[in-house]
């Protein structure tokens, strides 16, 4: 009797460290700040530099993304992955991000780590 | 006597008309600028801000980005892309098709004069 109340007690201990580690993997995917900003090495080229304009392939107004939406920036790079928006160098950019990266690179640029 | 005590009066007068000259002068100076700019706002809360929020800085849904301090030139691309259907989005295109150059052009410099965005590296 006391060894399966035991049992139940190691069966609940599993359910739950399980629980912890899907809810912590979850967590994760929504973006870390630290991760984005070793990732915004490839961004800073042109979105670092105030006013920038793209000259190639086209003349292109860069915007400013420092406390933009993080699910806008995510959107948005869905978005050039996909082609539904078009930009060739930010489509190029967007094909190489994995889910994770997006999310990270958003909170990083949306400012997560300042709250 | 009767001179001195006059002195002391008109001074003040023609103060008063100096300060006034000089008050008016900036006014006229800076009324375009001023105008185009209360067309921009208006158009903002009007037509931007329910969704976008008020001066573009707190938009109702995370989907839908923060205008506050963006790069001018890059939105009146935006809105032009939206307007010519280069840029696609069931609500912005339908906003954005009335909308005439200067009206793109009083908008963008009314939110890319809002504090928000940053050029963050």
């Amino acid at each position: 009797m006391h060894s399966n109340h035991m049992k139940k007690r190691y069966g609940l201990l599993a359910i739950s460290a399980a629980m912890a580690f899907f809810l912590s993997a979850s967590a994760w995917a929504e973006g870390d700040p630290a991760r984005g900003r070793a990732r915004a090495q490839m961004c800073a080229g042109c979105h670092g530099i105030a006013d920038y304009r793209t000259a190639y392939p086209e003349v292109y107004p860069v915007p400013r993304i420092g406390g933009q939406q993080a699910a806008y920036i995510v959107k948005t790079l869905q978005d050039y992955k996909t082609g539904a928006r078009k930009h060739p160098t930010m489509r190029g950019i967007a094909a190489t991000l994995t889910d994770q990266d997006m999310a990270d690179l958003a909170s990083y640029y949306a400012g997560n780590a300042r709250k | 006597m009767i001179g001195m005590n006059m002195e002391p009066k008109r001074t003040p007068l023609v103060y008063a008309l100096a300060f006034a000259v000089a008050l008016c002068a900036p006014l006229l100076c800076t009324t375009r600028a001023l105008a185009s700019d209360d067309l921009g706002k208006k158009k903002a809360d009007e037509a931007c801000a329910a969704c976008h929020g008020p001066e573009g800085n707190k938009p109702i849904t995370p989907e839908t980005p923060r205008l506050a301090g963006q790069q001018y030139d890059y939105l009146v691309q935006a809105l032009t892309d939206y307007r010519k259907g280069a840029r696609d989005n069931a609500v912005m295109s339908a906003m954005a098709k009335p909308l005439t150059k200067k009206e793109i052009g009083e908008l963008a410099g009314y939110f890319s004069r809002q504090q928000g965005l940053t050029t963050k590296r």
